[in-house]
């Protein structure tokens, strides 16, 4: 046989190898599962009405964590509605995912968003969905440990303002920005580990059949 | 068939009441995405076609809602991050149309003095470049598309 073919075999047996470990690895259409599940340092933000939201929080559920904040016009309701889509689509069919998830929309802006404001605009699309956020430091480590990315966008009479790094901003603009964010959604698994990134666009047939998926082969 | 009946009778009924055509800029499927009570910032929805032969520019909206103000954006997704980005007007080219829909051109109400609930109108006066303006009446209903034509942006005519 040619030796070349058998060379090739060999690297193709290989990379098979190395690309199926002992764990079956779920066939999704639109999350990417980490390679391993990635530990989150505790978290402390707030849950209005409902004390600290930390890793105890989120231990013993599958969650989805959604970062935005409330002046979002767009993309913030276009995500949060197509989650609330998702969630009705479960309740109709309770047995298309091994465990409900529960949503969690974190504002990375409370500046603007207290707890009982963020907790009311959350509600509003889905009963169940929570609404939490804290001292901005403690929104940015959570951000940070979960790959996510934000930035304060500065304008002055609708048009973008440059500020340069480490100035400050004017006088009476402190108020005066839109936020610019990533709009994946992550998972975390029950034991309170980031476990997958659902990248845009988001459907809602396809989020509940890559959460059973995985939720299966977990 | 039933629900099939009534997405139809509804569509005409959204092209007959809510389509204004004047001239050069025809508006169709406007609407205002319903929101929570609290909601700090609405957005408008709707599909731009220009008839004419002449580039047409959205410069001004305003709206019979009480807001604080009424500003132009487009969210544009620069390496996985969305960006809203101000626009000081909407274009629409030549013989083309421009959709303004959830995550692309949008209108937003700032700061409404009450939310309106899904089914309320809300009118919607466009301000083109050339000082000519047109009224529509937006519904408000809940939702992340729009009714139809989510694919066409800014297609050409024949």
């Amino acid at each position: 046989m040619n030796p070349v073919f058998l060379r090739l075999c060999l690297v193709v047996a290989l990379v098979l190898s190395a690309c199926n470990p002992t764990q079956s690895r779920p066939s999704l259409e639109s999350a990417t599962l980490l390679p391993t599940a990635k530990k989150l340092d505790d978290f402390k933000l707030v849950h209005f009405g409902q004390g600290e939201f930390n890793l105890d929080s989120i231990r013993g559920d599958w969650s989805l964590f959604f970062f935005g904040y409330t002046r979002c016009p767009d993309v913030c309701p276009t995500e949060l509605f197509m989650l609330a889509e998702m969630m009705r689509q479960i309740e109709q069919n309770p047995t298309a995912v091994e465990a409900v998830p529960q949503v969690v929309f974190v504002s990375v802006d409370p500046q603007q968003d207290t707890p009982e404001a963020l907790q009311k605009y959350t509600s509003y699309y889905h009963k169940s969905f929570k609404g939490v956020t804290g001292t901005q430091d403690e929104v940015d480590r959570l951000v940070a440990a979960m790959g996510v990315f934000y930035e304060r966008a500065y304008t002055l009479y609708g048009k973008p303002l440059i500020i340069e790094e480490g100035a400050e901003v004017p006088e009476g603009l402190e108020d005066s920005y839109l936020v610019n964010h990533t709009a994946s959604i992550i998972l975390t698994n029950p034991d309170g580990d980031m476990h997958a990134v659902f990248s845009t666009p988001h459907v809602p047939e396809v989020m509940i059949q890559d959460l059973a998926a995985m939720q299966k082969a977990w | 068939m039933k629900q099939f009946i009534n997405q139809i009778l509804f569509t005409l009924f959204l092209l007959t009441s809510f389509s204004a055509q004047a001239g050069e800029l025809m508006v169709s499927d406007p609407w205002v995405r319903a929101g929570p009570p609290n909601a700090p910032a609405l957005a408008a929805f709707m599909k731009l076609d220009n008839h004419s032969a002449t580039a047409l520019s959205v410069v001004e909206v305003r709206t019979s809602l009480a807001v604080d103000r009424v500003e132009l954006h487009r969210t544009q997704m620069k390496d996985g991050v969305m960006k809203m980005i101000p626009q000081e007007a909407i274009p629409v080219g030549a013989h083309s149309s421009t959709l303004l829909k959830p995550g692309s051109w949008h209108i937003m109400l700032i700061k409404p003095a009450e939310v309106p609930n899904p089914g309320d109108m809300v009118k919607l006066t466009l301000v083109l470049d050339n000082g000519s303006e047109k009224t529509v009446s937006a519904m408000v209903r809940k939702g992340m598309k729009m009714m139809s034509g989510d694919h066409d942006h800014n297609m050409k005519h024949d």
